[in-house]
C-alpha cells in the first residue's frame, strides 16, 4: 500500500478529526475513564507558578484593583499560620477567587490551589488550560459523590500546597450564605489541617451570577480574612462546618459593625444570620444588592 | 436544587463556524464548535400554581436528526420565535414519574409526547386544532403561561430530555406498558411520529411506495407503512449496507441504493426516465406516494422526482433547504407535510391518538428493541453527537443518552 | 482492575488492527463479523520480588524441605538455568534467574558447599555464548563460575551422560551424568508458555537425543492436542515427559524446583502501542505507531534485524514458586492461567495469525522459514485448550515475508534440511523416516553442536514435528506476504493481500467463512468451547 493510502487507511479506522469510538463488542470490557480528564498538575510545577504569580501579580491584581475599589483587612492574622491550610469563604461571584489569589499572601500565593467546578470550568480546552493556569485549579464534580476531587485535594495538602474551596457548592443567586456541604470540613477533619474563613463583602453588588465583568463605579469590594479554625478531638464534620459557617458570619458582622463589637456578639451567640430575611425570594435578592456603604478612611481631625 | 443538564445556548460564532466549516470538518461540531454545554442548571419548575405538572427523570433520550441539525446550525431560522433559549434539548425520552400525576403513581414508567399545546400551556379556549385532537399543529406554542417553545426540548421553562430532570404537563406523559424495555420505549416518539407520516400519505391498496431513507424514521415508517397500510410494492432507498438491510428485515419489497431509485421505480412503474443536464434522473411516470425520511435536500429531490403526476410527496423530517420544486409544479404534485404526532384518522372514521397506536404496536415489534445502537452518559456528550452524526455510516440507527449513568 | 481477555466482533467501530508480520506489522482492516481474540491486560507483578523469592526458598511448596536445610557442606550441588529460549523477548535487565541464582547460590555459600556447578540446560539447543550468559546470570554469577563451573549443557559428551532407565512405556531416560550424580538438583526456570516447567525442565532440559527422540517425534505430536495443554490425556508429550520425570524421581535423582511466572507486558514503553487495545490508543500512539511504521519499512535490514534484537520485554514477575516438582507446577500453571487464559466460543473456518519476529530458537539470530513453519502451525496454533480455534480442515492464514534466509553459524543443519530434505518431501512422516537418524547422528553437525553455537543436527526436524498437528489439522495454509519461492518449498501458498487469501480460501471454506483473528503476542491460551 502506498504512503497515501495508508494514511487515509489510519485516518479512516481511526476517525482523525472525531472521537475516538469504541467497538460495540469491547464496550463491556472498556477502562474506567478516569476522574481527573484534565491534567493540571504543570500548572503546579516550578515554572507554571513562575507564570501564575507574574499573571496574578502583574495583570490580575492591578486590573481588579482598577475596576473595583478593594479592600482587604485581616491578613495579619495569617502570619503565624503555617501551611498547608484550606481557605474558604463564601461564594456569590466569579470575582471570589481571583480576590482571594490575587489577595493571598506570597508564601500562600505560590503553593495554593483553587477547586474548581469541572462541568463549568473544565469543558472546553482553553478554559480548562486558562483555570489550571491562573488558580491552579483543580477539577471537582459537582453532583455524584466527587471522590476524585476529594482525592486530589487530599494529595495536594499532602504535598503541602493548600486549597481554596467554596462550601456552599456554587453561587449564591441573591447574595446570602447559602448551606454549607460538608466537603471541605470532612477533609479538614481527615487531613488535620486549619480552615481560614474569608469574608467577601461586596462581591455580589459588583458582579453577581451572570456577570463576567463588574459593575461601572468602582463599587466597595471587600475582604476580611479570619483565624484558622482547627479541629477540635472528637469533632465530627457536621460540628465543624457549622463552625466554619459561623466563623464566616462573624467576619461579616465585624465588616459591617467592628471587630470588638463582632466579637461580643459572638460570645453571646447573637451573630446575625447570613442566611437572609425570609419570605418571598424578591426580599432576598433586595437586600442582597443593596449597594455597599462606601466607607472612606475615618478623617483624624474634622 | 439544581441538575446536570445538556443546554443548547444561542452562539453566534458557532452558528457561523458551524455552516462554514461544519461541512467539511464535522469532527469540529461535535467539538469547540458545538453551541451545548454541560452545566448545573437550575432545576425546571412548572409554571407558578398550575395543575397538572409533574418532573420527570429520563431514562433514556435520543438524539434526534433535528437535534443534529439545530446543533450544525442548520435549522431554518423560521424556528427562532418558536424556541426559547438557553433550552434543553431533548424530545425522544422514557423516563420515570418523581412525583405521582392523577392516574399515573410516582415511579411509573412514561414515555414523552412533546408537544407543548394549549391543554399544557393552560389555553382556554383552546385553539381550534387542539380542540381537534390535532396537537402538532397547536397555534399556541408561543403563548399561555410558558416560555415559547413547541416543544419539551425546545422550551427553557420545561427543560428536556438531555438531562437529569425535566418538568412535563400530564397532557403528555402515556404509561409504559410493563413489558416494553426502556430501548424499546425511547423509540415510541419516533414510531408515532412514522405512524402519522405513513398515515398522511393516504396510502391506497395496492399502490407503489418509494421510502427515501432508511434511518431510524426510515425503518420506523416502513414498519408503519407495512402495519396500518396495504400498499402493493415498498421500494426503500438506502445509503448505507446496515440500513439496507434492515429494511429488508422490515418488510421492504425492493432496496436500492439511492442512485438507483430512479431505475427501480422505472422498472416497476413502466415510466419513462428523463436524464436532465443537471440534476437528477426523473421519472414521467413513477411512484404511487414518495415518503421522503432523510431531511435532506437530495432526498426530497428524489422523492418529487420518481413519484407519478398527481402523486403524493410526504415530508417526515425536518426539509433540507434548496430542492427544486420544478416537479411539484409540472407534475401537479400534493406535498405534504407531516410533523410530529397527534391523532389519526382510522379507516372506520374514528379517531385515535398516534401515541396510543404506537405503544399498542410496540409490543409485537422486535425491531424496535434492536434500533438503538449505543447509549452514552451525559458526560460523553461530545462522543454521543459525533457518533450521532455519522450513525448511518457506523451501522447504527439511534443514539441515545442515559442520564442517570 | 487487570480486564480479561475478551473476543472483539469487527464491526463498522472498530479501527484497523495490528498484524504482526516478522521484522514489521500492519494495519489490517478485518471483514465485518471477524473475532479477534485479544489476551488479558498485564497482572500487576510482585511488589517485593527479593522478598518472594527468598519466601519462597524457606517456605517451599508441596513436599520438599526448605533450601537450607537440603544444603550441606560436602554435597555435590548442581544447579541446571532455561536457556535463552525463554523469555521472548528477552528480559530487561536483571533477568529473574539471575536474582534467583544469586540467592540460591548465597544459600549455597553459607551452607559450606563446594562442588557447585551451575549447567544451562539446552538440551539439544545451541549453546549460549560467554556474553549471552553474563547477561542472563549477572556479572557476579558469571565471575564466580565462568567457566569451569559455568557451562552449556553437552549431550553429545557420550562420557557425560547417565542411563537411568525406560519408563513403563519403554522410552529411555538418559541424562547428564553430574546431574544424575548430585545429591540435589535445583532448577531455575522461567514459565513463559504452559508447556514450560515441571518434569520438562529436567527431563527434557538435561537429556539427550537417546531420551528426546521417544517424545519428540511425529506420532507424540500429532497426538497434542494441545501441547500447550498439559492436563493429562490432552497432551502426549507432556504425559511422557511425566513418565520419564518420575522415573528420575523414583531412581534417586533429588530436584528442587523453582519456577517463575511473567506477565503479559511483552513490548517496552517505546512500543509500548503494541501492548494496547487499538481502539484504546490516544494520539500520541497512534502518532507513535506510524512513525514506528514508516522507520522500520524504510530502514535497511540490517538496521531493522538490530533494533529488532535489541527489543527487551518490560515483564514484570508475577510469582515465584518453590519446592516439589509437580505440586510447584500446578501453582505455576495456576498464574500462569490467570494470565493468559481467554474463553473463545466455538471454531472458526478460517484462522489468521500474525507471526512475530522472535521465537524460542533465533534469539540473537534469524528466523528461517523452517522456524516460520515451527512458530506459525506450531507454537501459535497450539495456544489452545479443547480444540483448535480452526475448524478441521479449515485455512489458516499467517502473515510473514518467510524470507530465504538462514543463519549460517546457528543454524547450519537448517540450511540442509531445507534444501535437501524438503525439496524432497514436506509429510512430516516421511521426513522422519527417511532422514532424521542420517541428521542426528552425522558427526559434522554434532561437532559444531558441541564446539560452535549451532543447533543440534536434528534440530530442524523437531521443528517441523511441532507444526506437524497445525499442518495436518488445517486444510490449507496461506501466507499473505510470503516470498513465493520459499512458501511453495514449505508446501503452502501465498497471497499478498487478505483478501487475495479470502478468495483463495473460498474453495476450501466458501465465501462467507467464519473468521478468527489470534491477536498474539502477547502470548495467551485460547480456551475454545
Amino acid at each position: 500500500m502506498s504512503a497515501r493510502d495508508e494514511l487515509k487507511e489510519m485516518a479512516r479506522g481511526f476517525r482523525w478529526g472525531r472521537r475516538p469510538l469504541v467497538p460495540r463488542s469491547a464496550e463491556p470490557f472498556m477502562e474506567e475513564r478516569e476522574d481527573e480528564g484534565f491534567p493540571t498538575d504543570w500548572a503546579r510545577s516550578p515554572a507554571g507558578v513562575f507564570a501564575r504569580q507574574a499573571i496574578l501579580q502583574g495583570f490580575m491584581h492591578p486590573l481588579v484593583k482598577g475596576e473595583l475599589s478593594l479592600r482587604v483587612y485581616g491578613l495579619d492574622r495569617l502570619r503565624d499560620v503555617r501551611g498547608p491550610v484550606i481557605f474558604y469563604s463564601n461564594h456569590s461571584s466569579h470575582l471570589d477567587a481571583t480576590l482571594i489569589m490575587c489577595t493571598l499572601p506570597d508564601r500562600f500565593q505560590r503553593t495554593t490551589a483553587v477547586g474548581a467546578a469541572r462541568d463549568y470550568f473544565f469543558d472546553v480546552w482553553w478554559r480548562q488550560a486558562f483555570t489550571a493556569l491562573v488558580y491552579a485549579a483543580f477539577p471537582i464534580d459537582r453532583g455524584k459523590g466527587g471522590q476524585g476531587a476529594i482525592d486530589k485535594a487530599r494529595e495536594l495538602v499532602r504535598d503541602g500546597w493548600s486549597i481554596v474551596v467554596f462550601p456552599e457548592g456554587t453561587r449564591s443567586s441573591d447574595g446570602h450564605l447559602q448551606r454549607f456541604r460538608h466537603g471541605a470540613a470532612r477533609l479538614a477533619l481527615e487531613l488535620e489541617v486549619p480552615c481560614v474563613p474569608i469574608a467577601i463583602v461586596g462581591a455580589f453588588q459588583a458582579m453577581p451570577k451572570g456577570k463576567w465583568w463588574p459593575r461601572r463605579g468602582r463599587p466597595v469590594v471587600t475582604l476580611r480574612y479570619g483565624d484558622a479554625i482547627e479541629a477540635v478531638p472528637g469533632e465530627t464534620h457536621r460540628s465543624l462546618s457549622v463552625r466554619m459557617q459561623d466563623a464566616v458570619a462573624e467576619l461579616f458582622d465585624e465588616d459591617r459593625t467592628s471587630w470588638w463589637d463582632a466579637i461580643g456578639r459572638a460570645d453571646r451567640g447573637e451573630t446575625p444570620s447570613l442566611a437572609g430575611p425570609a419570605g418571598s425570594p424578591w426580599r432576598r435578592t433586595w437586600e442582597g444588592t443593596r449597594p455597599v456603604a462606601r466607607r472612606g478612611e475615618p478623617k483624624a481631625w474634622s | 436544587m439544581s441538575t446536570l443538564a445538556l443546554e443548547y445556548f444561542r452562539s453566534v460564532p458557532r452558528y457561523v463556524g458551524a455552516r462554514t466549516v461544519g461541512a467539511k470538518a464535522p469532527g469540529l461540531i461535535a467539538g469547540p464548535l458545538a453551541p451545548l454545554r454541560l452545566a448545573q442548571i437550575r432545576d425546571p419548575e412548572p409554571p407558578k400554581g398550575r395543575e397538572g405538572w409533574v418532573r420527570v427523570k429520563p431514562v433514556l433520550a435520543g438524539i434526534c436528526g433535528s437535534d443534529l441539525s439545530t446543533l450544525a446550525g442548520r435549522s431554518s431560522f423560521y424556528f427562532s420565535p418558536l424556541v426559547s433559549t438557553p433550552f434543553v434539548p431533548g424530545h425522544e425520552v422514557v423516563g420515570e414519574l418523581l412525583d405521582p400525576s392523577d392516574d399515573l403513581a410516582a415511579g411509573t414508567r412514561v414515555v414523552l409526547s412533546s408537544v407543548l399545546g394549549c391543554e399544557a400551556r393552560g389555553e382556554d379556549p383552546p385553539c381550534p386544532n387542539c380542540a381537534a385532537g390535532d396537537v402538532g399543529r397547536c397555534d399556541r406554542v408561543t403563548v399561555g403561561h410558558l416560555k415559547p417553545g413547541l416543544q419539551t426540548g425546545y422550551c427553557q421553562q420545561t427543560g428536556g430530555g438531555w438531562s437529569r430532570q425535566f418538568v412535563a404537563h400530564r397532557s403528555q406523559l402515556h404509561a409504559v406498558p410493563e413489558g416494553t424495555s426502556d430501548r424499546a420505549a425511547v423509540l415510541i416518539e419516533p414510531f408515532a411520529c412514522a405512524i402519522h407520516a405513513a398515515l398522511r400519505a393516504r396510502i391506497e391498496p395496492g399502490q407503489t411506495v418509494v421510502i427515501v431513507g432508511a434511518g431510524t424514521v426510515g425503518i420506523l415508517t416502513l414498519v408503519a407503512v407495512r402495519l396500518l397500510t396495504q400498499p402493493g410494492r415498498v421500494i426503500v432507498a438506502a445509503k448505507h449496507p446496515k440500513q439496507r438491510a434492515a429494511a429488508r428485515l422490515a418488510g421492504a419489497d425492493e432496496v436500492i441504493q439511492p442512485q438507483h431509485t430512479a431505475k427501480a421505480v422505472r422498472r416497476v412503474s413502466g415510466a419513462v426516465k428523463l436524464s436532465p443536464e443537471r440534476g437528477q434522473d426523473f421519472l414521467l411516470g413513477g411512484a404511487d406516494v414518495a415518503i421522503e425520511c432523510v431531511g435532506s435536500r437530495g432526498g426530497l429531490d428524489l422523492a418529487l422526482r420518481t413519484v407519478r403526476a398527481g402523486g403524493r410527496v410526504v415530508v417526515g423530517g425536518i426539509p433540507g433547504a434548496g430542492a427544486d420544486l420544478t416537479p411539484l409544479w409540472f407534475r401537479e404534485l400534493e406535498l405534504v407535510g407531516a410533523y410530529t404526532s397527534g391523532t389519526e384518522t382510522m379507516p372506520d372514521g374514528s379517531r385515535v391518538p398516534t401515541f396510543d397506536l404506537a405503544l399498542g404496536a410496540s409490543g409485537n415489534l422486535p425491531v424496535l428493541e434492536q434500533l438503538v445502537g449505543a447509549t452514552y452518559p451525559l458526560d460523553r456528550w461530545r462522543e454521543a453527537i459525533d457518533h450521532a452524526m455519522s450513525a448511518g455510516k457506523l451501522g447504527t440507527f439511534k443514539v441515545a443518552f442515559a442520564p442517570q449513568d | 482492575m487487570p480486564r480479561p481477555g475478551f473476543v472483539l466482533e469487527v464491526d463498522e467501530r472498530t479501527p484497523p488492527l495490528i498484524v504482526h508480520e516478522g521484522e514489521g506489522y500492519r494495519m489490517q482492516r478485518f471483514p465485518l463479523g471477524t473475532r479477534v481474540v485479544y489476551p488479558p491486560d498485564p497482572l500487576p507483578g510482585l511488589r517485593d520480588l527479593s522478598g518472594r523469592i527468598g519466601r519462597a526458598l524457606l517456605e517451599p511448596t508441596g513436599d520438599a524441605k526448605p533450601l537450607p536445610e537440603l544444603l550441606f557442606a560436602g554435597m555435590k550441588l548442581t544447579i541446571a538455568v532455561d536457556d535463552i529460549s525463554v523469555p521472548l523477548p528477552p528480559m530487561q535487565l536483571p533477568d529473574v534467574r539471575q536474582r534467583v541464582l544469586e540467592q540460591v547460590i548465597e544459600l549455597a555459600a553459607r551452607a559450606g558447599v563446594d562442588d557447585l556447578e551451575i549447567v544451562i540446560a539446552t538440551a539439544l539447543h545451541r549453546r549460549m555464548t560467554p556474553e549471552e550468559i553474563r547477561r542472563m546470570v549477572g556479572e557476579r554469577v558469571y565471575r564466580s563460575f565462568w567457566p569451569d563451573r559455568l557451562y552449556n549443557f553437552d549431550a553429545e559428551d557420550k562420557d557425560g551422560l547417565a542411563y537411568i532407565g525406560q519408563t513403563d512405556m519403554d522410552e529411555d531416560v538418559e541424562i547428564m551424568k553430574r546431574a544424575a550424580e548430585s545429591d540435589l538438583i535445583v532448577y531455575v526456570n522461567i514459565n513463559l508458555v504452559a508447556m514450560d516447567g515441571g518434569h520438562k525442565s529436567v527431563a527434557i532440559g538435561l537429556a539427550s537425543y537417546k531420551s528426546l527422540r521417544h517424545h519428540h517425534n511425529v506420532h507424540t505430536m500429532l497426538d497434542s492436542k494441545s501441547y500447550m495443554d498439559p492436563r493429562p490425556g490432552h497432551s502426549a508429550i507432556n504425559d511422557s515427559t511425566i513418565r520419564m520425570g518420575r522415573l528420575l524421581a523414583a531412581n534417586g535423582v533429588k530436584v528442587f524446583q523453582i519456577e517463575t511466572t511473567l506477565n503479559s507486558r511483552t513490548f517496552p514503553s517505546q512500543l509500548g502501542f503494541l501492548n494496547e487495545r487499538e481502539w484504546e490508543w490516544s494520539v500520541k500512539d497512534q502518532g507513535l505507531m506510524m512513525a514506528a511504521k514508516k522507520a522500520n519499512d524504510l530502514a535497511p535490514p540490517r538496521v531493522r534485524r538490530e533494533f529488532y534484537r535489541r527489543i527487551e520485554g518490560s515483564y514484570q514477575v508475577t510469582g515465584v514458586h518453590a519446592g516439589e516438582v509437580e505440586a510447584v507446577h500446578e501453582r505455576t500453571l495456576a498464574n500462569l492461567h490467570r494470565q493468559q487464559l481467554v474463553e473463545v466460543e466455538g471454531q472458526a473456518d478460517v484462522l489468521v495469525m500474525g507471526i512475530p519476529y522472535l521465537g524460542p530458537y533465533n534469539v540473537n539470530s534469524i528466523l528461517n522459514p523452517i522456524l516460520v513453519h515451527c512458530l506459525g502451525l506450531g507454537y501459535l496454533f497450539n495456544m489452545y485448550r479443547n480444540v483448535p480455534l480452526v475448524r478441521e480442515g479449515g485455512v489458516a492464514i499467517l502473515y510473514h515475508p518467510v524470507p530465504w534466509e538462514f543463519h549460517t553459524i546457528h543454524h547450519p543443519s537448517y540450511v540442509d534440511f531445507f534444501e535437501e530434505v524438503l525439496a524432497d518431501t514436506t509429510e512430516p512422516k516421511e521426513i522422519e523416516e527417511r532422514y532424521e537418524e542420517r541428521y542426528a547422528t552425522d558427526p559434522w553437525y554434532a561437532h559444531l553442536y558441541r564446539t560452535s553455537n549451532a543447533y543440534h543436527g536434528v534440530h530442524p526436524f523437531y521443528m517441523w514435528y511441532w507444526g506437524a498437528h497445525g499442518r495436518d489439522h488445517c486444510g490449507s495454509v496461506i501466507f499473505v506476504g510470503g516470498e513465493p519461492k520459499t512458501v511453495a518449498r514449505l508446501g503452502y501458498r501465498r497471497a499478498d493481500s487478505l483478501r487475495d487469501a479470502l478468495e483463495m480460501a473460498k474453495d476450501t471454506v466458501g465465501s462467507t467463512p467464519k473468521i478468527t483473528y489470534f491477536h498474539a503476542p502477547p502470548i495467551m491460551i485460547a480456551d475454545v468451547r
